[in-house]
């Protein structure tokens, strides 16, 4: 356990020191979302029709930003090679990266939504489930994300391929996601999209960490 | 040059997929392949294009189903074929099972592409639009994404063929595991999203001469993909052995 | 006793071999020097050595296990420093040592680092963000994680570049230190003629004929 909790503090202090992997995404979608009112125009009806979609991608958008960074980072610096190298299992410490970089974009992404929503006239109704869908949703950007960065850490510029990679596999993730907060605001139950999105967060869980392990070996061959 | 050891398992599955002995057993059947699959092909369309009946609701235009619906199910064959392909790639580093797994991707894609261009012209007549997000064809669009992404991969690590051949299996791997998933999600949005939309595919009672032409030309494709894949992979494994004495042989002995 | 035995060993990039296989034993206190010219494929081979590769041709035991079996109780054993330094810029000269062992599941303790950097000659540097340091002070930075360690088999490449005269008296010394403890050393480093002295293998890498 020991091993783990160090690559998770270390990256968070890495993170929490440079700061701009917090924010920018942060900025990105608040800029993005103030054009939707300027592109379709103000009609409060229409953006909140589009709201849940227009947030869980932007969700989307904004963690692909630094999803490449998962591993990238730690092969041009050469301390992957601290985690490659040792008897504890690699899959291990992929779950300490996914968790580091979860807390340090994921988590503040839930917890911005609210803000987007207001600006796109969300029904008030839906906030609890737009916060515990991404809340489900957002860790398993990071979970495939991993699967994506790890391909791609070798390459100069892998930002390309690696949206190539993500986007298809995490196209259930929004259906259900979006899915979920477009039903509250019909004001139908969405529990069975929560349902079936905490489904994917658990097969991610157990599949990705060994997938993203394998990719990481082959590409340091 | 010194005779190298390897370990046993990786010596039984050179004796199994030796790129050498591959290579020599696929030549045999290339240009048989390649003759049943157009042999198959135009009596396929000779009988799904003349000899079968009209349809009584959409007329001669449901023909198209004789291209269209092979394609569909070849993206999906291509698919399990590659995605086993790649497993064994990934396990047991089996050089021949990289071949066949980067030899059958663009294939793939190929007809995942034709699938969804004839889907698009035979929406035209059907639904009135180029595009409608039915549920197969979105489907569709996005295995055509995992394909591109495959070839990507194997495009992007250039420099080591061998090393690009296996990120890009662990790419087919990975979208393996999440194709039920994406069919399954899909399936679902679209219900909840169109209510019920025509299906391609559609349940209404098809006749055995209207059958006929469609087992023809699934047939067909499905040699004219044994032919293309091995004359591939062929290439793969001369250019990954280019080095070995016997691809030299077989280059000089073409030239 | 041979504890390191690695028969008809060879690295690839793409579809060419690098070099002729070399096969080597090395036993307690012994140590192996690797040299050859550019580009031949000495980093490649220690990097395969050390297990961040995949061994492609040949084989490696150590203790009479096959690496390509298991490479547990080789990684608790050996020890890689490579090219990549492996220190994070926006971390100071304390958290990267301490971190990066960490997460190999050492403990350091926090006054046993600074011992450490003062080894190094980094006294003074405890908190100064590795992004700020020279090269030079980077691999001493890197380095100052030998003195930390309890690993037998050490695997260096090119340690000594970048490194100042004193740096390099204090590395040859305690690399010295480490066989004469009958530890193992494998080095590549052509740029140093001293360190010849105390090696007791040499393999040369010859291009693959």
């Amino acid at each position: 356990m020991k091993p783990f909790l160090s690559l998770v503090k270390r990256d968070l202090t890495l993170g929490l020191r440079k700061k701009s992997q917090i924010y920018q995404p942060l900025v990105f979608q608040l800029l993005v979302v103030t054009m939707f009112p300027l592109g379709l125009g103000s009609g409060a009806k229409t953006l909140a029709l589009i709201a849940p979609a227009v947030i869980w991608i932007l969700a989307l958008l904004a963690s692909l930003l630094t999803l490449d960074q998962i591993f990238k980072n730690d092969y041009d610096d050469g301390s992957v090679e601290s985690y490659v190298l040792t008897s504890y299992p690699l899959s291990m410490a992929v779950m300490a990266k996914v968790l580091a970089h979860w807390l340090l974009t994921g988590l503040p992404l839930v917890l911005f939504a609210p803000v987007l929503g207001v600006l796109l006239h969300l029904p008030s109704s839906s906030y609890g489930v737009l916060m515990l869908s991404l809340l489900i949703g957002t860790p398993i950007f990071s979970f495939i994300g991993s699967i994506g960065s790890a391909l791609t850490m070798s390459l100069k510029h892998g930002g390309l391929l690696l949206t190539v990679l993500v986007m298809p596999l995490l196209a259930p993730v929004l259906i259900f996601g979006a899915g979920a907060v477009v039903e509250s605001a019909l004001g139908n139950s969405a529990s069975q999209h929560l349902l079936l999105l905490s489904g994917m967060l658990v097969l991610s869980f157990t599949l990705v960490p060994f997938a993203s392990a394998a990719a990481i070996k082959i590409n340091l061959e | 040059m010194k005779k190298q050891r390897t370990n046993a398992i990786v010596t039984l599955y050179h004796k199994l997929g030796s790129p050498p002995s591959f290579y020599r057993i696929s030549g045999y059947f290339l240009k048989w392949l390649l003759l049943i699959s157009i042999a198959l092909t135009c009596w396929g369309l000779y009988d799904g294009l003349v000899l079968a009946p009209a349809d009584y609701q959409q007329g001669d235009s449901f023909r198209i189903i004789y291209v269209h619906v092979p394609a569909a199910w070849m993206s999906m064959f291509i698919y399990a074929v590659m995605g086993i392909a790649a497993i064994i790639a990934i396990i047991w580093r089996m050089k021949v099972a990289e071949a066949v797994m980067i030899a059958s991707a663009p294939i793939g894609a190929w007809f995942t592409f034709l699938a969804l261009v004839t889907g698009s012209l035979w929406g035209k007549p059907m639904w009135g639009t180029w595009w409608e997000w039915d549920a197969r064809m979105t489907s569709e669009l996005i295995l055509l994404f995992l394909y591109i992404g495959i070839m990507a991969t194997y495009g992007a690590f250039s420099e080591d063929a061998r090393k690009a051949a296996r990120m890009a299996a662990l790419v087919a791997v990975v979208g393996l595991v999440n194709l039920p998933i994406i069919h399954f999600s899909v399936k679902w949005w679209s219900s909840i999203h169109q209510g019920t939309t025509v299906s391609l595919t559609g349940e209404s009672h098809i006749t055995w001469e209207m059958l006929r032409p469609l087992l023809y030309m699934a047939f067909a494709t499905k040699f004219y993909y044994g032919y293309s894949m091995l004359k591939r992979a062929r290439l793969y494994l001369l250019e990954t052995e280019s080095q070995k004495k016997w691809a030299h042989t077989v280059i000089t002995e073409n030239k | 006793m041979p504890i390191i035995k690695a028969t008809d060993v060879s690295c690839q990039r793409g579809q060419f071999t690098l070099f002729e296989p070399v096969s080597f034993t090395l036993a307690e206190g012994q140590s192996l020097l690797i040299s050859g010219a550019n580009g031949i494929g000495k980093t490649t081979l220690l990097e395969s050595i050390a297990g961040l590769r995949s061994i492609q041709l040949g084989n490696i035991e150590y203790k009479s296990i096959d690496l390509l079996k298991s490479k547990d109780q080789w990684f608790d054993d050996s020890f890689f420093i490579g090219h990549k330094t492996g220190n994070k810029k926006e971390l100071n000269c304390l958290e990267n040592l301490r971190s990066f062992l960490q997460i190999q599941g050492i403990d350091v303790s926090e006054k046993q680092a600074e011992d450490a950097l003062d080894k190094v000659g980094l006294a003074g540097y405890e908190y100064q963000f590795a992004g700020s340091l020279s090269a030079g002070q980077k691999k001493r930075l890197a380095l100052a994680r030998l003195t930390l360690i309890k690993h037998t088999v050490w695997i260096l490449d090119e340690p000594f570049v970048n490194l100042d005269v004193a740096g390099c008296d204090w590395l040859l010394k305690l690399l010295n230190q480490h066989i004469d403890n009958k530890g193992i050393l494998i080095i590549t480093a052509h740029d140093n003629p001293s360190i010849r002295k105390k090696i007791t293998h040499e393999l040369v890498l010859e291009m693959q004929r």
